[in-house]
């Protein structure tokens, strides 16, 4: 009984400890995301040909290994 | 005295030649002007068709990967052992997601199968003890 207390009351404490920073991280990558959207919606010909050449690019390589 | 420039051997003067040579240029020119504008349109043309604007409104993130899937196509990526690799990987991992509701459900009826008979086979095992302790005299 006293062990399971125990565990569960050092779970919660790396939880608690650990919250912050997930939130930080969570709140990171929700900003990129958004940065990342508004950006290829802004300039599509640009994010597509980039990503047509480095398809062609990563193709090559594929290609060239086998 | 004639010098070459103003009596030419072939008889034609320089201003001539200098004249064809502008209007030819100014040709070229209009023809080049008139393939831009075409291909311009066709662009436009095609790019209307696909929607290309729309999708990427629609969808940024799938637009982009399937720019990069055209790309490796295009770049003689298709028949590479990292695209076999990719598909086995995608493969398994769909059958697997599949296969195993499914691998699931026929094991838990299994189990209970096998608990039912478990349990007539059980009640069977005492009936036969009883019917031989009544035998007994």
């Amino acid at each position: 009984m006293e062990m399971t207390e125990k565990i569960e009351e050092t779970a919660r404490e790396i939880g608690e400890r650990v919250r912050p920073q997930i939130d930080e991280a969570k709140r990171k990558l929700e900003s990129l995301n958004t940065s990342a959207v508004s950006f290829i919606k802004e300039n599509p010909g640009k994010c597509l040909v980039g990503a047509v050449a480095l398809g062609y690019l990563i193709g090559k390589i594929a290609s060239r290994r086998g | 005295m004639e010098t070459r420039a103003d009596n030419p051997p072939n008889g034609r003067s320089a201003g001539d030649g200098t004249k064809k040579l502008g209007k030819r240029i100014e040709k070229v020119g209009h023809t080049a002007e008139h393939v831009w504008d075409r291909t311009r349109d066709s662009v436009s043309d095609i790019s209307n068709a696909l929607d290309i604007q729309g999708r990427v409104q629609r969808n940024p993130y799938g637009t982009v990967a399937a720019a990069v899937g055209i790309g490796y196509v295009l770049g003689g990526g298709l028949f590479s052992p990292l695209t076999a690799r990719i598909v086995g990987l995608g493969l398994r991992i769909g059958l697997r997601l599949a296969v195993l509701p499914m691998l699931k459900q026929e094991m838990a009826e299994l189990v209970e199968s096998l608990d039912d008979e478990e349990g007539k086979g059980k009640g069977a095992s005492k009936l036969n003890v009883k019917r031989t302790r009544g035998d007994e005299p």
